[in-house]
């Protein structure tokens, strides 16, 4: 693969790279000069530029950075408000903190470009409440920004404001969702809200709101400084830009890697530079490429993908948060599902009826299966049940949990047919509805 | 306008108008939910009213959507019924079975959207439903049962858009959510029975309630609140003339949708022990129940040689203040007024309790009838004064001795009090839930009372009573009901025009114009 | 804040005298009487009063600075101890519901004392794949106690958590603001002891 820019990981083995002083010394805060001191760039020139980069958020919806910025309403005489979504929580997912802890500055530092270009002044960063040390850091870094005059009022003499206050969650997946990341933070539960109305226009205090992850807007100040098209030349024609790919399960060498978008799978996973293969002993079963949320693949699957938006959906799952879970044959698979489905029934707001029911249900389930208890039309039950909760709810919490649940039982049906006494087909088998019907 | 198409049937509606409410238009029900309530914001969180759309790839929430031209929707397809179907099994998934002990059971919406869009073999195939906190008092008026709780969060967001209380709160997260008080509090604002009206399912009942009456029995009338001068439109629940419970009916210009627990009480008060019910002659030691003929003759009596005065009361409907008033004329009596001033009174809250606790004080006030002070009253008790007073305990609300001077004292009264104590004559009447009547509120509505009741035997209808009194004077007054009453009130006293074509279920404004309404969170929380 | 109620709401009779209620669901385990009296009895340490001063400050209203006033909370006693909900409610202003649903929503406010070592395990996905199993039986062997327990001495506390987000250094167990990683049982011992030598 042709040489790319390590845009995000680039000072991650630099010591204190962390700092202020380092991150300066590396060319840090000379896109924020190059926007608003000199020739200066303006809000609407920032935005077209990030939306020419075809930069897409990085927090999983994968939808373009620039378009969504567009979508707040410039004209209406309300504060608007920029938040960073650091709440990562997406089982496989741990790449966020890897900019947190060795480039927090890169994040600051994207952070006031993004509320700049949507002329907000204040800045939340949502952090998930067990990375506690990254808080200190995040905060420290945050006073090296102001007493550089990074932040606070008219920044470098621009007449630009922005302030930044980092807030801790406290212990649920669901505040990373948009609306209810915004809940959260408003001092309610942090449960998603119906839309209409959109975060853009109606958000935070009902004000206009982004909310960014934050490997988005640490992609931001590269963006700057080397133009659109350096950015847009990197990666694949739709999926642009550079990714960080966290990759575990029983690979040689898990970790974080910075990908351009493109690279083939079967590279990521046995490439020298990258995974390394299996370990020893294990062959490669599975691999749920783009956090528990999206359908497995098999491994044949798996190896024909390239790590990009297209080729997964070509491939009927999703590039998602870029957490690959790789399963190794040493694995069980309805164990493993039920571990997953564990997760959302615990993680489900509980707000709207078929997720908050639908989960406990599958988790329910799934956990007399495995002790043996299940019945024989389980996996029937199972698959309606999924398919009554799939887009009939607020968010897609709810789809979360049934793209593993019911891709799991496609691909590795057997594993899951041997728990199950005397199965068989059952003839009136319908998958949407329910199975007895009176005349009315 | 905007032109939609409902179920195959072209329809017009003003663009943006809530779709939940356009399909209730047009279909003439509602589509099935449990969350959404006009009164309220928009939760969205039941999932019922999932409609389909044309063009749109998911079904939507008809609640949070809105009217647009051109739209197509389909609310009855097979889609949508067995999404709806799906999504209510969801619902019952952890439902406690209680129907044989709940109360809610004949008005309960899951057991209505099963027998409209269920009834089928649920297939709720787990071994244990969860267990919640079951049978809990959250207030003295209000019973938690959090098993049977669907979670619509209807009743936190009552407590949090309209009182602004906060005492609910619902407390955890996915299936272990449980509607509470937070600790140390309990529902007991005077509004707290409105959870139960608005809960779709048996999780907040009325405590007052439990057990009392199965909602099949009950028949319904509508009348108005008596507690203060809101006049807060209500109906009467009642069985074999026993009434059970008020609950608020719908006015958007008068209460919205609630109404406050004082007045809900109030149907205690309709049938009690100190209720009078027949003719009484004579005081203390001395009183006799007797006819209506002993009682009258006994009026004639007091009245030889002496001129009759009269107070009327701000609990007295239109029409009987107004027949007081002719009787008055009739007699060539002193009228003294309608109310002794600043009495009955108290602090308004910001909702609906009014500082003026009398149903018709602005009635009262519109038809000249006349406030007096207690210097007024005394001066009129002279000894060659008879009172005639209807339905004002006149003692209770002043002094004992104040009536002291008149030559004698006639009341006309439904209940016992300190006033029919010191009377030489009492002549039992009506309540408003016997009769039929009009009151004003304070902002000058016109509203209707019916009977719900009949009241006891020998008890009469001060309109009655009136006109009996009237021909013993030697004038016959020509009108032979309420409705007779109001046509003349309309016909010849200043301000009450309006009044002539009758008053319907949701009342008449004297001046023409709406209500300030009671504040709700429903318009606010859905601008 | 005492609410003349409190008394009154747990034993009124009910009419066929069933049982007179659960706990509320928003106790977990605070039935403390001393909750509706105790709001004078609570004060941040000058640090923490600065730090809750600046809070009140930044935030733009009084129910979002409730979250991180519990964190101050928490930081200042190591738990949410009866009362101290109450009396965040009345420094913000803010109703006590509000407050209340927040402690029960998130995972990481604790009602009840969390000893003074939190092993948080965590068991999601990649962990549970790579040996988190392992290591909560190793250490429920080693403290004797099931998961969601605290030791005898009040010391350690066991409990599984969902992904902690360090998936690629697996298994993991997280205790304060630290992350420990690439576990073994052996290392876990080491960290028992660690622990309990720190005190």
């Amino acid at each position: 693969m042709a040489d790319f820019p390590k845009i995000l990981s680039e000072n991650w083995d630099v010591e204190n790279s962390h700092t202020l002083e380092v991150y300066e010394s590396h060319g840090g805060y000379v896109a924020l000069k190059k926007v608003l001191t000199g020739d200066k760039i303006t809000p609407e020139a920032l935005r077209e530029e990030v939306k020419t980069s075809g930069l897409r958020g990085r927090g999983g919806a994968g939808f373009p950075t620039g378009v969504k910025w567009g979508f707040v309403p410039q004209n209406i005489d309300k504060p608007k408000y920029l938040l960073v979504n650091a709440d990562e929580s997406e089982p496989g997912t741990f790449k966020d903190r890897f900019i947190m802890d060795y480039d927090p500055h890169m994040m600051i530092e994207g952070s006031i470009l993004s509320s700049y270009a949507i002329n907000a002044n204040d800045c939340f960063i949502y952090i998930r409440g067990e990375y506690g040390w990254l808080v200190d850091r995040l905060e420290e870094a945050i006073e090296e920004a102001y007493a550089k005059g990074y932040l606070g009022k008219n920044i470098l003499g621009s007449g630009f404001d922005c302030e930044m206050i980092v807030h801790k969650g406290a212990g649920a997946y669901i505040c990373g969702e948009e609306t209810g990341l915004i809940n959260s933070l408003e001092g309610l539960k942090g449960q998603p809200r119906i839309k209409p109305p959109f975060p853009a226009v109606v958000g935070f205090l009902d004000c206009p709101t982004i909310v960014n992850n934050v490997e988005t807007v640490a992609s931001v100040p590269w963006i700057v400084n080397n133009g659109a098209n350096a950015y847009a030349a990197i990666g694949t024609e739709k999926s642009t830009g550079t990714k960080l790919f966290s990759v575990s399960g029983p690979v040689k060498r898990p970790g974080v890697y910075e990908i351009p978008l493109g690279l083939p799978m079967k590279e990521l996973l046995m490439g020298n530079d990258y995974c390394q293969g299996m370990k020893d002993g294990v062959e490669l079963k599975a691999c749920i490429p783009g956090g528990s949320s999206v359908p497995i693949l098999n491994a044949e699957e798996t190896l024909a993908c390239n790590v990009d938006y297209e080729s997964f959906a070509e491939h009927g799952t999703m590039l998602g948060s870029g957490g690959c879970i790789v399963v190794g044959n040493d694995a069980n698979m309805p164990e493993l599902l039920k571990n997953l489905i564990q997760f959302y029934h615990h993680e489900s707001c509980g707000q709207c009826t078929p997720c908050r029911e639908g989960t406990g249900w599958l988790d329910m389930i799934l956990e007399r299966m495995l002790n043996g208890e299940g019945r024989p039309k389980d996996l029937e039950l199972l698959d309606r049940i999924g398919n009554n909760m799939m887009g009939t709810t607020i968010c897609v919490l709810a789809d979360a949990a049934v793209m593993p649940c019911q891709s799991f039982i496609k691909k590795f049906r057997d594993e899951f047919e041997a728990l199950l006494p005397d199965m068989e087909e059952p003839e009136d088998y319908i998958p949407t509805t329910s199975s007895a019907e009176l005349p009315r | 306008m905007a032109k939609i198409t409902i179920d195959g049937i072209e329809h017009e509606f003003e663009e943006g108008k809530n779709l939940f409410e356009a399909c209730a238009e047009a279909n003439g029900e509602k589509l099935p939910h449990f969350c959404y309530h006009p009164g309220l914001s928009i939760a969205g969180v039941c999932r019922m009213c999932q409609v389909e759309i044309e063009g749109v790839p998911k079904l939507v929430i008809a609640c949070n959507a809105t009217v647009r031209d051109g739209m197509v929707v389909h609310t009855k397809n097979d889609r949508v019924k067995s999404t709806v179907k799906n999504i209510l099994n969801f619902h019952l998934l952890h439902h406690p079975v209680d129907c044989p002990v709940c109360d809610q059971a004949g008005e309960c919406s899951l057991q209505d959207f099963y027998m409209n869009h269920g009834l089928y073999d649920a297939d709720i195939d787990i071994d244990d439903k969860l267990a919640k906190g079951k049978v809990k008092p959250i207030g003295e008026l209000v019973m938690l049962d959090a098993e049977r709780c669907v979670l619509c969060a209807r009743c936190t967001r009552f407590t949090r858009e309209v009182t602004k209380t906060d005492e609910l709160g619902i407390f955890h997260r996915g299936n272990h959510s449980e509607i509470d008080v937070a600790p140390g509090k309990t529902l007991d604002n005077n509004y707290s029975l409105n959870t139960v009206d608005i809960c779709p399912v048996g999780a907040l009942t009325s405590r007052d309630f439990r057990f009392r009456k199965r909602v099949w029995w009950l028949e319904t009338t509508d009348s108005v609140c008596p507690g203060c001068s809101t006049g807060c439109n209500m109906t009467i629940h009642h069985n074999e003339g026993t009434a059970y419970r008020f609950k608020p009916r719908e006015n958007m210009d008068v209460n919205e949708y609630w109404m406050c627990d004082h007045g809900r009480l109030l149907y205690k008060d309709i049938m009690t022990d100190a209720r009078q019910t027949a003719p009484t002659v004579g005081k203390g030691d001395a009183r006799t129940d007797g006819s209506w003929e002993r009682a009258y003759a006994r009026v004639l009596e007091m009245a030889e040689g002496k001129t009759l005065a009269f107070v009327g009361s701000p609990h007295a409907t239109l029409e009987e203040l107004f027949a007081l008033g002719r009787l008055c004329e009739v007699a060539g009596g002193k009228w003294i007024g309608a109310r002794l001033a600043s009495t009955e009174v108290g602090e308004a809250d910001d909702l609906l309790f009014s500082a003026d606790r009398t149903p018709n004080g602005e009635g009262l006030r519109r038809l000249k009838a006349g406030e007096f002070s207690l210097d007024e009253l005394r001066s009129a008790a002279t000894g060659d004064h008879v009172l005639v007073v209807l339905e004002n305990d006149l003692v209770g609300l002043s002094d004992s001795g104040v009536l002291d001077g008149f030559a004698g004292v006639i009341a006309i009264a439904a209940d016992a009090n300190a006033t029919t104590e010191a009377a030489d004559v009492v002549l039992p009447t009506l309540k408003y839930a016997e009769k039929s009547g009009t009151w004003i509120n304070k902002n000058g509505r016109a509203q209707a009372l019916a009977p719900a009741f009949v009241g006891p035997a020998e008890a009469r209808d001060a309109l009655r009573i009136a006109s009996e009194l009237a021909e013993t004077f030697g004038h016959t007054f020509t009108w032979t009901d309420a409705a007779a009453v109001l046509t003349e009130i309309a016909g010849t006293v200043d301000g009450f025009g309006a009044l002539a074509a009758g008053i319907g279920p949701q009342g008449v404004s004297l001046d023409g114009t709406p209500d300030a309404p009671a504040p709700s969170g429903g318009e606010e929380a859905q601008a | 804040m005492s609410d003349p109620n409190e008394a009154a709401r747990d034993d009124v009779p009910v009419d066929g005298a069933e049982n007179g209620g659960a706990d509320t669901a928003a106790d977990g385990g605070a039935d403390d009487a001393s909750t509706a009296t105790a709001t004078g009895a609570f004060a941040f340490s000058p640090e923490r009063e600065e730090k809750f001063q600046e809070l009140v400050r930044r935030y733009p209203t009084a129910k979002s600075a409730i979250m991180p006033t519990l964190w101050l909370c928490q930081d200042e006693w190591g738990w949410l101890k009866p009362g101290v909900p109450e009396w965040v409610a009345e420094r913000l202003d803010v109703p006590l519901s509000a407050v209340y649903e927040i402690i029960h929503f998130y995972t990481m406010y604790y009602v009840e004392n969390p000893g003074k070592v939190n092993i948080q395990v965590c068991r999601t996905a990649s962990c549970h794949l790579m040996g988190a199993q392992t290591i909560v039986e190793h250490l429920k062997k080693r403290l004797g106690i099931e998961p969601g327990q605290t030791d005898a001495e009040g010391f350690f506390r066991l409990e599984e958590v969902e992904c902690l987000g360090a998936c690629g250094m697996a298994p993991m167990l997280q205790v304060g603001k630290h992350y420990y990683e690439n576990l073994t049982p052996e290392k876990v011992d080491e960290l028992l002891d660690q622990w309990r030598r720190d005190g």
